[in-house]
This record gives structure tokens, C-alpha cells and sequence, in this order.
């Protein structure tokens, strides 16, 4: 069936019991066992281990992403950390993309660093930078694409070759594109990650993640670390996200068809120095967007002319867009990564991998294109 | 089980059959409008009352069924029905069995909500109310007239606290074959089972005790199933066909429920107020602790009597468990767990140092609910009656010095130190 | 529905349709203390599927007049006069009523089509305590009634229709019958010896449901009557106590209607 009929009705059948055509909402911690050897007859002990609202989710994604199983966490960097848990330890390597989430970057460098793992951050736009950064002990190539903030995009083909080579496993955090336009087991990619949080959601209503596998082999380390480290996603959450994972698809299409007109009439003002979106002509990498993707997302960056201090100006007084971290929602959002998102991220590595200080990340939402095109031109009249 | 559950026990598990599918052990969340059927002959026996169910969460929920009959069971109803407010309880059940034409006789000591919606809606329906002192139960008696269909009115009133003896109300409502019904919010089940002493209906508003928390606002019905619609021959949507659901006799087919039935099949149909699913759980999970908290409620109140009766600055202290009160008699009979969380007292020096007494609470939440797990005061003169002159305050009951306290569940000591920055701020006009 | 039977009021609900004896008929025929409310999630299907419907009251229940009956054989002779001359009867009955439809079903054996038994032996000794307290203490038996006649749904204020708590509508129905109509229910069924000789002479296809979770039924006394009937069609359904029409309401029917449809279409 197409994705429109299995983003509504993957994962979810009506209640047995009563019919109710939703998943109810299992705000339970425990569940009634009938009988010592019927133990998990049910299917559920303790909601750590499984919840139903939340395995509902999982069926969704994992059919949307066309995996084997998924696993939910409370937020996407709970999905990257049970991602890097699962086949990372002491001793070993991974490649993370140099343009990764500033969250990313942090949980790498900060935090698993302590415990003994090692980490390359290549420039994974760059097929070549990845294999020269293979190791004999790499175990993980983690990549993102497009990449938070700077648009960069990893071929994703390219690359699974090269962690398969090397025996390593390659994870695709797919946040920014979703299923709906870009699957990355089709291009051979083992592990796909996201915030769910994001297009998932789509109404900045929860924080949560998702693990989705392509094997039974990853799935279970996956489901392993969810359950030993407890990062679970809420019932409660999960319920909200089925809601959003019904219309993906139409709002992907219609903030993309947005998102285009935007970064056309960005890239055609006196007042704008640059505009990166994949779908631009002169995006550097729109042939391999237009190749590994079906659409160009609704995310994208500009810079202004008169650099940061422009930026700001035009930040500061724009309206209709809101001044705000996260990204995805049907509400348009701005944001300035280098005070915002990414500012964990040392100076230097920022300016290496691209993230300049007058740019500015937009999130293109629901509202009509109209509107948001007239908030920005009214915005850069001002500065 | 065997034995019938006692209270405790019914306000954890009563309603609730544990989930058959999963096992879960809280009542799921069914967060959904609509229910699939099986096939149509389903349908049309759940839509045509011929087989209970589900077919859309205006009408009956499943989680909303869990509390619905979890409140049955602690009043000792057989049917509830829940709405979206307190008020919109009482809307539905008065206007489920009264029409043009009808008359109320009705307590004078009621929440505002209640009087204004007798007083100023109900008569543009052509509902009229003939409000009584609940003091004086003649006075009842002589309210009633030829085209009187119900009388109304809460157990412990407000807000003069005066105990409505519920036994001799009902005594009147048999004699003329008309229903008794009380808002029991003040009391709850846990303090007194109003259909114990011959009551037909309660209503609540469960944002208060019910629900503890004050985090949800909610409403229940509860059918006392004990009164005999058909003998009493005034009640035509009770005894009369009822032609949406081909001419239902809801009296013949429903017996003790049937004026429960009346409201989901009329008011939850073409009125919808319903409760949602949400709030139902965060209701459910208050009731579970209900009897703590109102033991706790309880203890604490009668601590503050002691702290306020010998406070210097306290001219006056108004509650049913004082031996002073008028009712204190009735109290003693109908709640002998104790008369309820609600005290009124009089603040020395008058209207400014009522209002000094309460500017100067910092623990003690200034705000016009009552029922929160949270000590809430209130100073009526300058603000829920603030526009009323000094004639109609006294008509009222309320004097310029009144604080009205809702004790919450605090340590008493923090409460008491807390008065204590109240009453200095207020000695300067004593 | 009021009619007169032997100059006195009786009353029986025709489940929301005019009565039509020209079709086949559905009599349904409540247990102990209890009136046709019982019922009232099999008797208005029926009536909707082109039955014509009689769930009666025992005199001095609820809406009939009184005096109650002294006898099971008294009462079946009184469901005689009731159905008069129809001879296209589906009886289904529950607890005592199940007593009366053997009575009536060895006696009129040529009205019946069909017969459906829910919750019942071939006789049902009633124990001391409770026949004590129904004389000395009505408030009392009928708390022994519902608290050992519904199971653990009923005691958990489960409703067959949400929002309902069956145990408390079981008990208010028993408060609104006569005060001595209880005692003289449980005494008919403890005086009643004749089951063993009526069993065999019902010649209609009868139908027995048994729950699994009841209390007022021995299970041994359930197989006495099964062993008594002529081949009788037997379910069980586990999780319910011995008020199956509430506790069990969508299951009893689909017995009911699988096996009244066949035995006595209607079109």
C-alpha cells in the first residue's frame, strides 16, 4: 500500500475490546498477568520494557521506514545515544559527520569520550573523507543528511559501502527528510534515527526519538540498550505522535512546495548574501539530493548581507516566523545556530565544517507561503 | 468476592475490569472520538439501546465509563453519567426530567452557579424556583406547589454551612411523588451517602474533593435508582415513549437507571456536555485517594477551629462541627465523619482587616475554588461580592469581616503560621 | 405493556414494539427477586428482530400486581393463563424462571418451540440462612442475593451499558418489589421436587447456558438438569457469575439468538 493509506493506518488496528478506532492511551506502568505460566502471554510486564501505545508508534515507523523493528526513546538524542550504545564500546571507532546536530556533537566529545570511545567527525559529504577515516577498530558510521544546520548531504549509497566494508554499521539520522522522502535502507544503510519531535510530530507537541533497524541482529541490540538504560518514550507521547504521523506526508509536501518558493525568493534579494537549500539549482549538492531523495525538505539557511550583525537585525524583528530552537513543526520557525542550536560547538569547528556566524536556519512551516515570504521581505526591509 | 467491596477498596478498583488485551493495570486512555463496529447489526443494536457500547465519545467513552461507574459505586447509585463541569451536571439532570411550566423548590444556601442558573436561566425556559431556608424544613414543605417537580438543594449549604436534613426533605418528596436531588460536592460520598438517607439523584462537580488536585474540571449524575418514576406520573421523558429511539419506554426498559439513561440518550446526544477522556483519568487517579485525603481535610479543619476559636482577632468562627453551629445536631447525623473542609470566620476590624488578613497569607491561596489539595482563602466582601451593597451581603450571609477558608491538606502548623502573617497585617484595625 | 390475567394487573415490557402474536414469540422469564429489567438487553434485540416480545413480571414484582406466587407449579400455571392460547413460544428463562419453564414446558408442552435455561439445576435448594433472612430481614436477603449472584465484574460496579453499575441496579429492582415477594421466591424454589419428572417430558429444543463463575448454582445441580433434558445444547461461558443476562449480556444474547433463530425464525 502507498505511504499516504500507511502513515494513517500502519501499526494501528481498531480495539478489540471496544472497537475504539484510536490506540487508547496505556498510562500504565504494569500490566495483569493471567497466570505464572502465562507470564508475558500478553505481551507486556512493565512499561520500561513495552508499553502498547508506544509499540504502536513502533510498528508505524518501522513500517514507514521499511525496517524490521523500531524501538521509541523520550527524546531523538536518547535514539543516538541507544544507537551509539548498542554498537559502540571501549576500544572502539566511529565516524560521526562533522555537521552533525550540536547535540550530537556533545554527546560524543563530552560524555561517551570518557567511557573509552572514539571518534572521528569527517566531513561526510565527502565519500573519500569516510574511507580514509575507517579504522580497524570502527564500528559505527553515523551520518546526517541534510545536516543541522548547514544543508550538507551524505551520499548515503556511498557510504554504506564503505561501512560495509569496513564491518561497520551505518546509521542515517533521517529526521530531516523522513521516510516520505528519503529511506535509507533502500540505499543501503542499516539503521535509521529520529527525532520524532520533529516532522514526526510535526505540532511542537513532544520531545521524542526513534531507533528504526534493518535487521533482526541491530534491532536487538537496539531494544536491549531501550530497556537496560531506560530511555523510553511516553505513552503519552507516543499517542500525540501517531496523531502527527497521519499527516506527514501532506505537510512534508506543502512545507517543502513552501520552503522552495522561500529559498527562490531568497536567493533573488538584493539584501541576501547566500541561500542553502537542496532543491536550489545552485545548491553544491543538488544533484545527489535530487538522486537519494524524492523532496528537498523544509529546511534551509541564509545569510544576510552585513553578516551577524544583519542576521540578528533581521531576526529581532521578524514576525510571523518565531525566534525559536526545534524544528519541523507546522509553526515556521528561525533560529541562529551559532547562539542557539550549536553554540556547545568550539568556534573553530564551526567555522571548519561550515556553520558561519551570520547564518540563519529556517524551519519553513504550515502557514501560507504568501505570508511567510511577506514576513521576510518585511524583515529585510529593516535591515 | 462474595461480599460486597467496601469503600476503600471501591474507590481503587470499582469500574475498572483490568484491560483484557494487554493486562495493563491503569484504566487506558481511549483518546478517541469514534469506535469501529464488527459489522451493522452491532451498530444498530448499540444505537437503538437494544446492547450497551460504544459508537462515539460524546455519548459514552470507555475510561469515562471507569469513572462514571466508580462513583455509582462510592454514592451507591446505579447509574452515573458524567459531564464536562459541575454545572453542566446540574443543567442536564434538571432539565432531563423539567419543562415549561415546572417548578423547583430550592435551598437558598447553594453555590452561586446553582442559584444563578435557577434564578436567571432555567426562567427563560419557563422553569421556575421557589428558593427555601434549609434551616426550616416547613418551609420546604410550603414552597411546593401544584407544578412543583423537584426539590433541590446541597447538604451542607453555602455559604452559612447550615445542614439541610436530608431525611425530612425526602420525607417531603414522597409525600407529593417528586424526586429529591442534592449536590453532594461539599460532602462527597466518603462523608455522607445522600441516597442512604432517601436522596434520588446527587450531582458533583468533581473538580473539587472528588478529584482532589485541581487540575481537572469534570461533573457527575448520579441515579439513586430509588425513586418510582412511573407511580409519580409527572415525569413523561421517564414514562413516555421516546421517539428518537423508536418510542422508547426508558422507564419500562431501564427501571432503576432509566433516568440516567435519559440523560446519555438526550443530553449527551443533543446537548454534549461530555467529559474527556483525560479528564477522566486525572479524576480516577484523585478518587483513589479520596478517603486519605478527606480524613486528612478533616483533621486539619478541626485543628484550625481550635487555632480560630481562640484566636483574639477572631470575632467569629462559622462550621457545622462546632457545638455553636445551628446544625451541629444534623452534622452529627448525616456526616459524622466530619462536616466538611469549608470554614467561614470573622476577622476583627471589619472589611479592611478581612482584606489585610488575606493579602497577607502567602501559603494560603487566594482564589474563589474550593476542594484543592491546597489551603485556598477568600475574602467574599471585596471580591466574589464585591458589588453587592451592605443589605444584600447581610441576605446573603456574608458580613464585611468574613474570610471563607478551604482547608487543604497542608501540615497544619505551616497553616497556622501562615494565618499568623495574617492576623498581625490585620491587627491594625481590630 | 398492563394487561389483566385472572383480575389482576400484570405487567410485561414488549421490548420497545407493539405485541403481535402473529409472530413467533419470545417470553422471557426473570429469576428471584428480580423483575424483566433483567432482560432488557436480550428482550429489546428480539423485538427489533421481528419477535413479538413478552418480558414479564411475576406478580407482585416490580410492575405487577400482587400477591406474589407461593409455588413454581403455581406460577407456571399463571404463565399458562398469561400466554392464553399462543402455541409458537421461544421460552427463555433465567434462575427460578427456569424452574417455571420446566414446569410449564412438561405441562404445555405443545406451546413451546424452543426453551433457553440460563443459570439453572434441576432443583434449587435454598439455603436456611438466606430463607431467614428473606422472611425476618428483606434488606439483608437482598444483599445475600446480589452479593453472591454477581461475579467479579458485578462486584467491580461493571454496567452492561456503560456508565450502569448492574449490582446496585439488581438491588434497587428487589427493593421495589413487594416486601414479601423475595421470600415467597425463594421458598417456591426450595419447595420445588418436581424437576426430575418434567425434565424428560419437555419435547421443544432446549438450550442450557451455564457460567462459569457461579455461585447459586452447583455446577453438579446444572448437570442433573442437563442429564434430565432430551439432548439439550449446552455453553458455558466462563467468566460470568449467575446473573448472566446482565453480566454477560452480549454472549447471552448471541446463545440466545443463534439458537431462537433456528429453532423459531422469524421473518
Amino acid at each position: 500500500m502507498g505511504f499516504r493509506t500507511r502513515q494513517i493506518h500502519a501499526g494501528v488496528t481498531p480495539d478489540p475490546i471496544t472497537g475504539s478506532i484510536l490506540t487508547p492511551i496505556y498510562q500504565s506502568t504494569t500490566y495483569v498477568q493471567p497466570s505464572v505460566d502465562e507470564y508475558l502471554s500478553k505481551g507486556f510486564t512493565y512499561s520500561r520494557s513495552g508499553n502498547p501505545t508506544v509499540k504502536a508508534l513502533e510498528a508505524k515507523l518501522t513500517d514507514l521506514e521499511g525496517g524490521v523493528d523500531c524501538a521509541c526513546f523520550g527524546t531523538g538524542m536518547s535514539a543516538v545515544l541507544a544507537t551509539m550504545l548498542a554498537f559502540l564500546e571501549a576500544g572502539k571507532h566511529a565516524i560521526v559527520s562533522d555537521v552533525a546536530y550540536g547535540g550530537t556533537y556533545r554527546l560524543s566529545t563530552k560524555i561517551l569520550s570518557r567511557f573509552g570511545i572514539e571518534y572521528t567527525f569527517a566531513d561526510t559529504s565527502n565519500p573519500d573523507d569516510v574511507a580514509a577515516s575507517v579504522r580497524n577498530n570502527t564500528a559505527l558510521v553515523l551520518t546526517e543528511t541534510p545536516a543541522n544546520p548547514t544543508m550538507k548531504c551524505s551520499d548515503i549509497a556511498a557510504i554504506s559501502e564503505i561501512a560495509q566494508k569496513a564491518g561497520a554499521v551505518h546509521a542515517v539520522d533521517n529526521t530531516f527528510l523522513t521516510p516520505y522522502f528519503q529511506r535509507p535502507f533502500e540505499l543501503g544503510a542499516d539503521i535509521s534515527i529520529h527525532s520524532t519531535t520533529k516532522y514526526m510530530d510535526g505540532h511542537n507537541a513532544t520531545v521524542g526519538g526513534a531507533v528504526i533497524s534493518n535487521s533482526q541482529e541491530h534491532a536487538d541490540a537496539v531494544r536491549f540498550i531501550q530497556n537496560s538504560t531506560g530511555t523510553i518514550m511516553s505513552p503519552q507521547v507516543a499517542w500525540l505522535t501517531l496523531q502527527g504521523c497521519k499527516t506527514l506526508s501532506v505537510r512534508m509536501d506543502a512545507q517543502s512546495a513552501s520552503a522552495m518558493a522561500i529559498a527562490e525568493f531568497l536567493e533573488a534579494h538584493p539584501k541576501v548574501e547566500q541561500v542553502a537549500y537542496p532543491g536550489l539549482k545552485s545548491f553544491a549538492q543538488h544533484e545527489l539530493s535530487s538522486r537519494q531523495a524524492s523532496g528537498y525538505g523544509a529546511m534551509l539557511w541564509f545569510e544576510v548581507k552585513g553578516g551577524l550583525a544583519a542576521g540578528k537585525k533581521l531576526m529581532d524583528n521578524i514576525e510571523l516566523w518565531s525566534l525559536a530552537e526545534n524544528l519541523g513543526s507546522v509553526e515556521s520557525l528561525i533560529t541562529h545556530p551559532v547562539t542557539m542550536t550549536h553554540a556547545d560547538v568550539e568556534p573553530e569547528e564551526r567555522a571548519r565544517v561550515g556553520i558561519i556566524d551570520g547564518l540563519v536556519r529556517a524551519s519553513v512551516g504550515l502557514e501560507d507561503t504568501e505570508d511567510l515570504i511577506q514576513a521576510l521581505a518585511d524583515a529585510l526591509d529593516q535591515v | 468476592m462474595s461480599r460486597f467491596l467496601n469503600f476503600d477498596t471501591l474507590s481503587l478498583h470499582a469500574g475498572q475490569v483490568v484491560d483484557p488485551e494487554f493486562g495493563a493495570r491503569a484504566a487506558p486512555i481511549y483518546q478517541t472520538t469514534s469506535y469501529v463496529f464488527p459489522d451493522t447489526d452491532t451498530a444498530s443494536s448499540i444505537f437503538n439501546l437494544e446492547r450497551g457500547g460504544h459508537a462515539y465519545s460524546r455519548i459514552t467513552n470507555p475510561t469515562v465509563g471507569v469513572l462514571e461507574q466508580r462513583v455509582a459505586a462510592l454514592e451507591g447509585g446505579s447509574a452515573a453519567v458524567c459531564t464536562s463541569s459541575g454545572m453542566a451536571a446540574t443543567f442536564c439532570a434538571i432539565t432531563a426530567i423539567l419543562g415549561q411550566g415546572d417548578h423547583i423548590v430550592a435551598s437558598t444556601q447553594m453555590y452561586g452557579g446553582n442559584i444563578s442558573l435557577m434564578k436567571n436561566t432555567l426562567p427563560r425556559f419557563g422553569i421556575t424556583t421557589t428558593f427555601f431556608d434549609p434551616t426550616d424544613v416547613n418551609a420546604c414543605r410550603e414552597a411546593i406547589q401544584d407544578n412543583t417537580k423537584l426539590i433541590y438543594g446541597e447538604l451542607i449549604g453555602n455559604p452559612g454551612l447550615d445542614i439541610l436534613d436530608l431525611e425530612a426533605i425526602a420525607a417531603i418528596g414522597e409525600e407529593h411523588n417528586i424526586p429529591f436531588m442534592v449536590d453532594a460536592t461539599f460532602n462527597t460520598p466518603y462523608l455522607c451517602r445522600c441516597f442512604d438517607y432517601g436522596a434520588n439523584v446527587t450531582v458533583h462537580s468533581l473538580t473539587k474533593w472528588m478529584g482532589g488536585h485541581g487540575v481537572a474540571i469534570g461533573g457527575v449524575i448520579v441515579d439513586g435508582g430509588n425513586f418510582d418514576w412511573g407511580t409519580s406520573g409527572k415525569y413523561p421523558t421517564i414514562t413516555e415513549p421516546y421517539a428518537p429511539f423508536s418510542g422508547i419506554n426508558l422507564w419500562e426498559e431501564f427501571g432503576p437507571s432509566a433516568f440516567a439513561t435519559r440523560i446519555r440518550a438526550e443530553a449527551m446526544r443533543d446537548i454534549g456536555p461530555s467529559m474527556s477522556p483525560m479528564n477522566a483519568f486525572l479524576l480516577l487517579q484523585g478518587i483513589e485517594t479520596l478517603s486519605l485525603r478527606m480524613d486528612k481535610h478533616m483533621a486539619n479543619t478541626m485543628e484550625l477551629l481550635d487555632y480560630l476559636s481562640d484566636h483574639e482577632q477572631v470575632s467569629w468562627v462559622n462550621h457545622p462541627s462546632l457545638p455553636s453551629h445551628s446544625s451541629h445536631e444534623l452534622a452529627k447525623k448525616y456526616l459524622p465523619k466530619g462536616a466538611g473542609s469549608i470554614v467561614s470566620f470573622g476577622v476583627k476590624g471589619g472589611r479592611e482587616a478581612g482584606k489585610a488578613f488575606i493579602e497577607n497569607c502567602e501559603l494560603a491561596s487566594h482564589l474563589a475554588n474550593v476542594g484543592d489539595a491546597k489551603t485556598l482563602v477568600i475574602h467574599p466582601a471585596t471580591t466574589t461580592h464585591s458589588r453587592i451593597d451592605a443589605d444584600a451581603l447581610a441576605a446573603a450571609g456574608i458580613t464585611e469581616d468574613m474570610v471563607r477558608l478551604s482547608v487543604g491538606l497542608e501540615d497544619v502548623a505551616d497553616i497556622k503560621a501562615d494565618f499568623n502573617n495574617g492576623f498581625r497585617a490585620a491587627k491594625r484595625f481590630a | 405493556m398492563h394487561f389483566e390475567v385472572n383480575g389482576k394487573q400484570v405487567f410485561a415490557t414488549t421490548g420497545g414494539k407493539p405485541f403481535d402474536n402473529s409472530r413467533p414469540v419470545v417470553i422471557f422469564l426473570h429469576g428471584s427477586g428480580f423483575d424483566h429489567t433483567v432482560w432488557n438487553l436480550q428482550s429489546r434485540f428480539f423485538a427489533f428482530r421481528n419477535y413479538a416480545v413478552l418480558a414479564l413480571d411475576l406478580p407482585g414484582h416490580t410492575h405487577s400486581e400482587g400477591p406474589p406466587l407461593e409455588s413454581i407449579e403455581s406460577m407456571a400455571d399463571w404463565l399458562n393463563d398469561v400466554v392464553n392460547a399462543l402455541d409458537n413460544i421461544s421460552l427463555v428463562a433465567h434462575s427460578q424462571g427456569c424452574l417455571v419453564a420446566l414446569e410449564f414446558g412438561s405441562r404445555y408442552p405443545e406451546r413451546l418451540r424452543s426453551m433457553s435455561l440460563v443459570t439453572s439445576g434441576l432443583a434449587t435448594p435454598v439455603n436456611d440462612v438466606l430463607l431467614g433472612a428473606a422472611k425476618e430481614d428483606p434488606e439483608a436477603a437482598i444483599a445475600m442475593m446480589t452479593g453472591w449472584g454477581f461475579g467479579p465484574a458485578g462486584h467491580l460496579h461493571q454496567g452492561p451499558i456503560p456508565g450502569n453499575s448492574m449490582v446496585t441496579g439488581g438491588t434497587k429492582v428487589m427493593r421495589g418489589n413487594t416486601p414479601d415477594a423475595l421470600a415467597a421466591d425463594l421458598n417456591a424454589c426450595n419447595s420445588y421436587r418436581n424437576g426430575k419428572q418434567a425434565a424428560p417430558r419437555i419435547r421443544c429444543p432446549v438450550q442450557v447456558i451455564v457460567a462459569g463463575k457461579d455461585r447459586m448454582t452447583p455446577r453438579k445441580a446444572t448437570d442433573e438438569l442437563i442429564a434430565h433434558l432430551h439432548k439439550p445444547e449446552v455453553a458455558v461461558i466462563p467468566e460470568s457469575g449467575h446473573i448472566v443476562p446482565q453480566e454477560a449480556p452480549n454472549q447471552c444474547r448471541a446463545l440466545l439468538r443463534q439458537f431462537i433463530f433456528s429453532n423459531s425464525p422469524a421473518t
